[in-house]
């Protein structure tokens, strides 16, 4: 009675699907990832807004911080979507603005991101003293609200992109660090990770190129998401006077044109919503990649 | 006398994501009478475990009742309305699960837990309701039961904590009691000691009990009954004692030679070591058809088993039924 | 167990936080371009050259880092965080002057958030596929894109030109002032918006958390049990299920206080409430640095004033933290 059922390797063959799927985990992410329909909805909205900033001056040739007709337009034939306080193209502005804001969010994404996950990393991986030590330098910033933090920073150290981008970067990375913590300190004792250190790796190379690209999955999501935070940070900034004057950008627009909400509702109206969409794309990307890189969470 | 439990004709279905019904448990019947303890048995996924959790009605969404009749003493169950079956469950009916380290709520004390099923089904004052806590927690054997009872989930032993549940479950003095594999997250000794305290329990209260496991030593010690269930049949059903000693069906001699050592009241074997003994596996939900599900692991099977649908349970002596066509041959 | 004596190490833990949130202040100061002088004075001030000489004298400015830190420390432990040329005041008064209105915006609304948020959660997770279940998960989606700035200004111009019944701005009628009940009412008036658009921020992540969670405990054994017990269905969801589910809510709203303080400092300055908000925006538009030093202490204090109480809730809900003290 040795003799194997064809039945049950039929039966056993899905399960061993996946496994073998596994062989190129980037390319089964990404295809499901192409599963995921917000995920892909996601991906759509931020490629029109990306390629919109990126050849709309073409197609819509119109200066932003010229003054294009009177102040207060409403949206019409002239003025797609009207002028601002000063007379300024509102659409051109959006076009503008959308370079300025997608780069600081993403710039400042990076910027977290980096100082997240090497805090986080060095703080999982050795534990002990260092672990002690950045945790309480973590715990530091995250008493401080990042946005006042930054806020701050700006006042102090000058209104200019770059200034605004390394601000927003350096406030908000405690998450970051937190994660990966958790996730070094999960694998750290994992019997393949001991395995390696059995096998002579040494610190660096364990860290870089055996725990990290385990520990990538919720890193690569989180990062996704500290896009959309910087973005809304670049907007707060803004909003609170504390924008590049020089720079167009959506937060600027809400900014300079709140006070005049009631008589021009088209001067913050479309900003905002702009704003609003590029988050919203960003996210529903970000549940999308989690989806993809998170396959035993994909019910929730 | 009425039985206690009478389970007819009863069948379970899941429903899958495309919306068929999957059968997970097909028209299984059995009886229990007062003081009296019925086991079933048969590997994981046989559907022991959905069969306990529709007698109470508490089968995971999902999961339907699509046919048959659970009568507690002569009451329906399966159409009590919302308001009865609450009535009924831990009062009438009560159950023991599988995991004592989840199934207790980690935020309340255990002698609160306990406290409470009296406090709803016997209308007991809170100071009441905790005095008797305290009392089953001595009934179930766990010393210092006063400081016990203040004590949360997570500062119990796993065995300690099964005893609270058992606690739980007969404070009220069911008539039914469905002890779900409620030895199986235990340490082996504790095993045996759980075990004990149920028979003793029994004696004392007299209840009926549903015994799910696939400890067939404890079934030799516990059960008055045995009904064997395989891939959501029953295949053998009949007194522990005969059944254990001269299986008919191929499926339960192979549970039973899975055993290693089957000398009753000796030291009870660890696990199902030897497995290999029935090769293959139980086929999978929804490739089930109207074949006799052994029939791809048995050794007996031949021609008739292959020609004709999976036969009805029927009777080979009085009490003891067989579901296969080569009981006879077999029997030896 | 010995709850005082954990309180106390909290407390020394955050005393320790806030000297270095004061250090780094200092650091900050000193690191900025231009002349610290010209950062403790502010900008646009208006300090004259007879003021600026005072503060170099008062701050030491000539002599070393050092001991300008320990003069700095000294001033603050004295109750003195600076003086705002542009107000015209010492700013430890501005601050306590607009703290009460701030906190009663960011407590009105973290109340909100967190009843309807949970509420929202937990009946959208009884039907994990139902209409509400799908209503949470976009309404979390757009909370957690708007941003806050534009959803007030969204609500202020519904509520301030196409439906006017609501105050849009400041935090009791001036034109016709009120007393008594009358003004308690005309202040929750104005609350209403700016409590509002905060919440909302907050309604959005609790709901979605809510229901996350709600779903996984109701799949928890503990609830089968409960069930088993023939305990009433609301005994079930709020004894059993309830309790366990803010666990984590209570661990996340604690983590974004700060987030809640400064949502706050932006819907004040949309609908000008009388807060730190207001006073945030104007520092920043004169350069008044001391105050915003001081705002970020504030807030820093504040922050860690609700990760105490965060971490008492914690104890009370989760047994098992109170028992595995550290």
């Amino acid at each position: 009675m040795s003799t194997l059922d064809p039945s049950l390797i039929v039966a056993a063959a899905p399960a061993a699907l996946p496994a073998a799927k596994a062989a190129s985990p980037t390319k089964a992410a990404f295809r499901q990832f192409l599963r995921s329909p917000s995920g892909v909805a996601g991906a759509a909205m931020l490629l029109v807004l990306v390629l919109g900033t990126l050849f709309g001056p073409l197609v819509y040739p119109v200066d932003p911080l010229d003054i294009a007709g009177l102040p207060f337009t409403p949206p019409s034939a002239d003025a797609l979507l009207g002028t601002d306080y000063l007379g300024r193209d509102i659409l051109a502005g959006l076009i503008h603005g959308g370079r300025a804001t997608l780069m600081v969010g993403a710039v400042a994404a990076l910027i977290t991101i980096s100082i997240g996950v090497t805090v986080g990393a060095l703080s999982g991986f050795f534990g002990g003293w260092i672990d002690s030590a950045l945790v309480k330098i973590a715990e530091f910033f995250q008493v401080l609200p990042p946005l006042l933090f930054a806020m701050v920073l700006v006042t102090l150290f000058g209104q200019k992109l770059t200034t605004i981008t390394l601000a927003i970067g350096a406030v908000s990375w405690t998450a970051a660090a937190r994660l990966t913590r958790a996730e070094f300190m999960r694998l750290r004792d994992l019997d393949f990770i001991k395995a390696s250190r059995a096998a002579g790796a040494g610190n660096a190379h364990l860290i870089l190129r055996v725990v990290l690209p385990n520990a990538l999955p919720p890193i690569i999501v989180s990062a996704t998401l500290a896009i959309g935070v910087a973005i809304l940070f670049e907007g707060g900034l803004s909003f609170l006077g504390l924008g590049d004057p020089n720079t167009m950008s959506w937060g600027l627009m809400i900014g300079q044109n709140r006070n005049y909400v009631l008589d021009a509702w088209w001067a913050v109206t479309f900003p905002g919503a702009a704003i609003f969409l590029a988050v919203l794309a960003i996210s529903l990307v970000g549940d999308g990649v989690n989806d993809a890189v998170n396959p035993r969470l994909r019910r929730r | 006398m009425a039985p206690v439990l009478r389970v007819d004709d009863l069948s379970v279905s899941m429903t899958s994501r495309t919306g068929e019904l999957v059968p997970v448990l097909e028209n299984l019947s059995f009886t229990v009478d007062k003081g009296r303890t019925i086991a079933l048995v048969g590997e994981s996924g046989c559907g022991k475990s959905m069969t306990a959790l529709a007698i109470m009605r508490l089968l995971p969404d999902g999961f339907v009742i699509t046919g048959g009749r659970v009568l507690l003493d002569d009451e329906d169950v399966l159409t009590a309305r919302p308001r009865r079956l609450r009535a009924l469950r831990g009062n009438a009916m009560s159950m023991v699960f599988q995991e004592p380290m989840t199934a207790l709520n980690p935020l309340y004390s255990v002698g609160d837990q306990i406290a409470e099923v009296l406090r709803y089904h016997r209308r007991l004052g809170r100071a009441d309701a905790a005095e008797q806590a305290v009392g089953f927690l001595k009934a179930v054997q766990i010393p210092a039961a006063e400081q016990r009872a203040q004590a949360y989930p997570h500062q119990l032993s796993g065995g300690m904590r099964q005893r609270v549940m058992i606690a739980m479950a007969l404070a009220c003095r069911p008539k039914l009691l469905i002890a779900d594999e409620p030895t199986t997250a235990l340490d082996v000794t504790v095993q045996a000691q759980i075990f004990d305290l149920l028979a003793q329990l029994q004696d004392e209260t007299e209840t009926a009990i549903v015994l799910i496991t696939h400890d067939l030593g404890a079934v030799a010690e516990l059960a008055d009954d045995v009904a064997v269930l395989y891939a959501g049949r029953c295949i053998e059903t009949g007194p522990a004692q005969q059944l254990v000693d001269r299986p008919r069906h191929p499926y339960t001699s192979g549970l039973l030679a899975c055993v290693p050592h089957l000398s009753v009241g000796t030291a009870r074997p660890e696990q199902w070591v030897d497995l290999g003994e029935i090769p293959g596996m139980v086929p999978s939900l929804g490739a089930r058809g109207p074949d006799c599900a052994f029939l791809a692991r048995c050794a007996n099977a031949g021609a008739i088993c292959r020609s004709r649908p999976q036969p009805p349970l029927h009777d080979i002596t009085a009490g003891h039924a067989v579901s296969c066509w080569r009981v006879a041959e077999i029997a030896a | 167990m010995n709850l005082v004596a954990h309180i106390l190490g909290k407390l020394v833990n955050a005393a320790a936080l806030l000297l270095a949130v004061l250090v780094l202040n200092f650091c900050l100061i000193h690191l900025a371009p231009g002349d610290p002088v010209q950062v403790i004075a502010g900008e646009m001030g208006g300090a004259s050259a007879e003021v600026v000489a005072a503060l170099r004298a008062k701050y030491g400015l000539d002599r070393t880092l050092f001991e300008q830190l320990m003069t700095y420390l000294h001033n603050v432990a004295g109750g003195d965080f600076g003086y705002s040329y542009y107000f015209n005041e010492p700013v430890l008064g501005l601050i306590l002057q607009r703290l009460p209105a701030t906190l009663y915006l960011a407590f009105s609304s973290l109340i909100a958030a967190v009843l309807v948020g949970t509420m929202l959660g937990v009946v959208s997770a009884r039907r994990p596929n139902g209409l509400l279940s799908h209503g949470v998960t976009v309404l979390s989606l757009a909370g957690y894109a708007a941003p806050i700035f534009w959803t007030g200004l969204m609500l202020l111009l519904l509520f301030g030109s196409v439906w006017p019944i609501l105050p849009v701005s400041g935090m009791a009628d001036v034109v016709n002032p009120k007393t008594g009940f009358a003004y308690l009412l005309d202040v929750a008036k104005h609350l209403v918006l700016p409590s509002l658009t905060l919440a909302l921020v907050f309604i959005a992540q609790y709901s979605r958390l809510a229901r996350v969670n709600m779903i996984d405990v109701l799949s928890a054994d503990y609830i089968r049990t409960a069930r088993a017990k023939g305990l009433p269905e609301t005994v079930v969801i709020v004894k059993h299920a309830l309790r366990n589910m803010l666990i984590p809510i209570v661990t996340v709203v604690g983590l974004q206080f700060g987030n809640l303080f400064a949502g706050a400092v932006l819907v004040e300055t949309v609908f000008s409430w009388p807060g730190m908000g207001r006073l945030v925006f104007d520092s920043i538009l004169r350069r008044d640095y001391p105050t915003l030093m001081a705002v970020l202490f504030f807030s820093a204090m504040m922050v860690i004033a609700a990760n105490i109480i965060t971490d008492i809730v914690y104890r009370l809900i989760d047994p098992r933290i109170r028992a595995g003290a550290r």
